[in-house]
């Protein structure tokens, strides 16, 4: 059936409410890939499993990544009429128990993390009890979703359905409110008027630059050409970020829905999706959501009856970091090697095949349509200055709560980390937190009250970026990690322009030096020289930012890179040139366990006798370390 | 060339004819050889161009394709996809020795994908890698004699919440400590066995 109509689209809303909320109990499986890993597509075969033995006449179902990723994999159990409670780090054990505490009547406490009362429907602006009317007395002391420090100070726009949707559902999506905004755009606003309102809500890219999108379409509308493109930029390539896949997997028609309004806004009627090879299930659901849309005619000839064509195709990334870059990208889309190449002309004058075209990340297109639905004022109330509205970020590291946020622009990062993170797990020390991926930089703790905004992060040397933040602590050697992210832009730059191809080597192979004890007094000042340079001469951003995490951390870590060159010692006791480990003599009770686990033979020494560490043979792993249950290894 | 003369300029890149003829060490060069003889699977070639024959820039999507089906991209293949978009080899194998996920080389039945990004990093990932190139006997980038393991470093699989991850063909592990590694390439090793 082609909805064009916006009667049909209630038909399907309707429809696609008694999906979400069925009459019986439903379960719901969080199955995107953190979900999975975590096991919980053994959890659900399990459920499955356990209710067709039990014939119970309850819904299975799947859905996204609600974003707390540490307590994966989670199952929802959806009492109609009632509440929805949230269980934590299930087992296919507890899944069932769970069943035949369902079969019982009864509710299982063990591993019960939440309850959720209400569900909102963002870009419709309402609220939907579960409780009809009062919510039950029943599970007493379990607190609510946005009681918990991880939820209660974040605002779900990009989000907004992850975890309460099936993503391979359209009519899920519709249910909450989905295409409204698309219906609202091609129907009753023309596209100077969409892109004036994107313009008014001050959306920035989410990407990395933080482009004002509005003013990014307006170039593409004005600009001379029959056809023009858009695309979807889902390369993800920053190492330690994946907001864009939680995106993808858990409410795909989120973007496409951008997507369907952007393109009627700068006159475009073909776009692209490029998403990295390493998302397989982004890639899967992206696939079953276009075919969907497609079959309900909200992606095609005629959208909504209006004079308004949109067609999308998919297109698959071949793990390479420098096609995130929006040249580059190009290019590989074309079939080409993805080199960039020298801007301007700016793809909105001349992108893919010459034509203009625009570029936006996935977030950014996850914003567009509750932008449109609810108007930009309401959208510009959250976040500050010149940094308005939401963004998600991963927060992962060395983190109590790892997973995925959206918060409004403009929190602090100590808000970010300590309250929203649970602060550092193992009750370490703080040390640093990354943002902005490769091209960011290390931000230490007298930073931490900070505002989160595009400004402010850039003040410090580091950059928003797409939104990874990456928590380190005590026993993370900033060296190290300096050297890391060097060895990655310089495995990653793509070769084309001296400054990058060669400055990077030469930056590693510095870092090399300092790390393995080799560093010189002036190497400090050489590497601030060559950063310099670096940064200055290189054809695009990868590696104009490509030395910001040395930058940074030679900045705000100084005293770190002088103990390795000065002292040869590695504060964090990480570089294993500078490090021996050793038995401390009055500890070692002799158990043996790190003799039997070391993997080198490194270790010798009878049954409760103390033991001793050939120091030749030591590849210092840091097993015996681990294995060691008296604290009898020393690592100097 | 002149170590000492050389300015990294780059120039000579630019300007050499034979720059993409991919130069791989004797030994997998001889690997690579013996198994082209069995990966001249020409109509599965056929059929991915032919799926992807109108579409404008296919050459990705069709290298993607043929790389999924063998493991690898065997020379026999790119010649098949030269002479049927009318490209020039030298030409497919820039690309196709640009992107990471392309391998000129055969690879195992299982490929083994660690996860090097930050977020795996800084809990613990290279000691993963460590483990297994122990436990397998190669480094990162081989493959097992037995052709049944490709260890190979990816930068981040999107479990960064659930780090140090890896990832073995389609299912992701989580969480993994180094002392699993060695159960879960047992499990393999014994599915394979049988
Ligand atoms: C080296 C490099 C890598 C990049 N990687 C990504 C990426 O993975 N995802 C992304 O959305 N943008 C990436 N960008 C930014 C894009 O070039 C571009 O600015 C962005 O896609 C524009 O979308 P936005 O305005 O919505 O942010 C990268 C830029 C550089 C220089
Ligand atoms: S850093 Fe390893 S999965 Fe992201």
């Amino acid at each position: 059936m082609k909805i064009s109509s916006l009667t049909q689209l209630m038909a399907v809303k309707e429809k696609g409410l008694a999906q979400t909320y069925p009459n019986k109990i439903k379960l719901m499986v969080g199955l995107a890939t953190c979900g999975i890993s975590a096991g919980a597509d053994e959890v659900y075969r399990c459920l499955s499993q356990k209710l067709a033995e039990a014939g119970l006449d309850v819904v299975l179902a799947k859905t996204g990544c609600i974003g707390f990723c540490q307590k994966e994999p989670l199952v929802d159990v959806v009492y109609p009429g009632k509440v929805r409670l949230t269980y934590q780090s299930m087992t296919p054990e507890k899944a069932a128990e769970l069943v035949s505490s369902l079969k019982d009547r009864r509710i299982m406490d063990d591993n019960l993390l939440c309850r959720i009362d209400q569900d909102e429907f963002l870009v419709e602006g309402v609220v939907r009890p579960y409780a009809n009317p009062h919510p039950p007395a029943l599970p007493a002391q379990v607190p609510r979703y946005n009681e918990l420090p991880f939820f209660n100070k974040q605002v779900k726009i990009s989000l907004r359905n992850c975890g309460f949707i099936n993503p391979e559902s359209i009519e899920e999506y519709i249910g909450r409110g989905g295409y409204r905004a698309l219906h609202k755009a091609v129907t009753m606003l023309t596209p100077e008027e969409v892109i004036e309102q994107i313009k008014a809500s001050k959306l920035r890219g989410r990407g990395g630059a933080g482009f004002p999108t509005g003013l990014k379409w307006e170039f593409a509308r004005k600009a001379e050409g029959d056809i023009k493109y858009l695309i979807c930029n889902a390369d993800e390539g920053d190492p330690g970020a994946f907001m864009d896949r939680g995106i993808l997997e858990g409410d795909p028609h989120a973007v496409l829905e951008g997507m369907a309004i952007g393109a009627y806004a700068i006159g475009a009627s073909v776009g692209y999706i490029y998403c990295r090879a390493e998302y397989p299930l982004a890639i899967e659901r992206l696939k079953i959501a276009i075919s969907q849309a497609e079959a309900y005619g909200l992606l095609g000839e005629n959208i909504f009856g209006a004079p308004f064509s949109f067609k999308l195709k998919i297109r698959e990334g071949a793990g390479a970091f420098v096609c995130g870059e929006e040249t580059s990208l190009i290019a590989s889309i074309e079939g080409k090697v993805g080199e960039p190449r020298p801007r301007p002309p700016f793809p909105a004058q001349s992108g893919l095949w010459g034509k203009p075209t625009v570029i936006n990340n996935v977030k950014t297109w996850s914003h567009i349509a509750p932008i449109i639905a609810r108007g930009p004022e309401w959208y510009a109330n959250y976040g500050q200055g010149e940094s308005k509205g939401t963004t998600v970020f991963s927060l992962v590291g060395k983190i109590n709560n790892s997973g995925l946020v959206e918060v409004p622009l403009g929190i602090s990062l100590r808000e970010m980390i300590y309250d929203v993170g649970g602060g550092i797990a193992k009750g370490r020390e703080f040390k640093a937190v990354q943002t902005g991926g490769p091209s960011g930089g290390c931000i230490p703790a007298q930073y931490l009250d900070t505002p989160v905004d595009y400004e402010s992060l850039a003040a410090l040397g580091s950059i928003m970026g797409s939104g990874g933040m990456i928590v380190m602590d005590e026993a993370d050697c900033m060296v190290n990690v300096a050297k890391y992210f060097l060895e990655f832009t310089m495995d990653e730059s793509c070769g084309k322009c001296t400054p990058c191809r060669e400055g990077t080597m030469r930056l590693m192979q510095m870092l090399d030096a300092i790390t393995a004890g080799r560093g010189q007094e002036g190497d400090l000042e050489k590497l601030e020289k060559m950063s310099r340079l670096i940064k200055k001469t290189s054809l695009c951003g990868l590696g104009a930012t490509a030395p910001n995490p040395v930058l940074t951390t030679l900045k705000y870590f100084r005293d770190e890179y002088v103990a390795h060159i000065r002292d040869k010692k590695c504060p964090a006791k990480v570089c294993k040139e500078l490090i021996t480990f050793s038995v401390v003599a009055d500890n070692c009770t002799g158990c043996q366990l790190c003799r039997l686990r070391c993997p080198a033979e490194a270790i010798a020494g009878a049954k409760k006798e103390v033991h001793r560490i050939i120091q030749d043979k030591c590849i210092k792993c840091g097993t015996c370390y681990d294995a060691c249950k008296f604290d009898a290894i020393a690592v100097e | 060339m002149d170590p000492d003369k050389c300015t990294g300029c780059g120039t000579c890149l630019e300007v050499c004819p034979i720059r993409y003829e991919v130069q791989l060490p004797p030994e997998e060069e001889a690997k690579a050889r013996a198994a082209y003889a069995e990966a001249t699977e020409e109509e599965a070639v056929a059929d991915i161009i032919a799926r992807h024959r109108d579409e404008p820039g296919n050459l990705l999507p069709i290298l993607l394709d043929i790389n999924r089906h063998f493991n690898w991209l065997p020379r026999p293949a790119l010649e098949h996809v030269a002479g049927d978009l009318g490209m020039p080899l030298t030409e497919i194998l820039r690309v196709a020795s640009f992107y990471n996920a392309f391998s000129l080389v055969p690879r195992g039945k299982h490929i083994i994908n660690v996860c090097l990004g930050t977020g795996c990093f800084v809990k613990g990932s290279p000691r993963l890698l460590e483990g297994l190139e122990r436990k397998l006997g190669i480094a990162h980038g081989q493959t097992t004699d037995d052709m049944l393991f490709t260890l190979e470093v990816v930068r981040c699989i999107g479990c960064c919440a659930l780090a140090p991850a890896l990832r073995i063909d389609d299912a992701t592990f989580g969480r993994v400590t180094p002392g699993q590694v060695g159960k879960i390439i047992d499990s393999y090793t014994k599915a394979a066995g049988q």
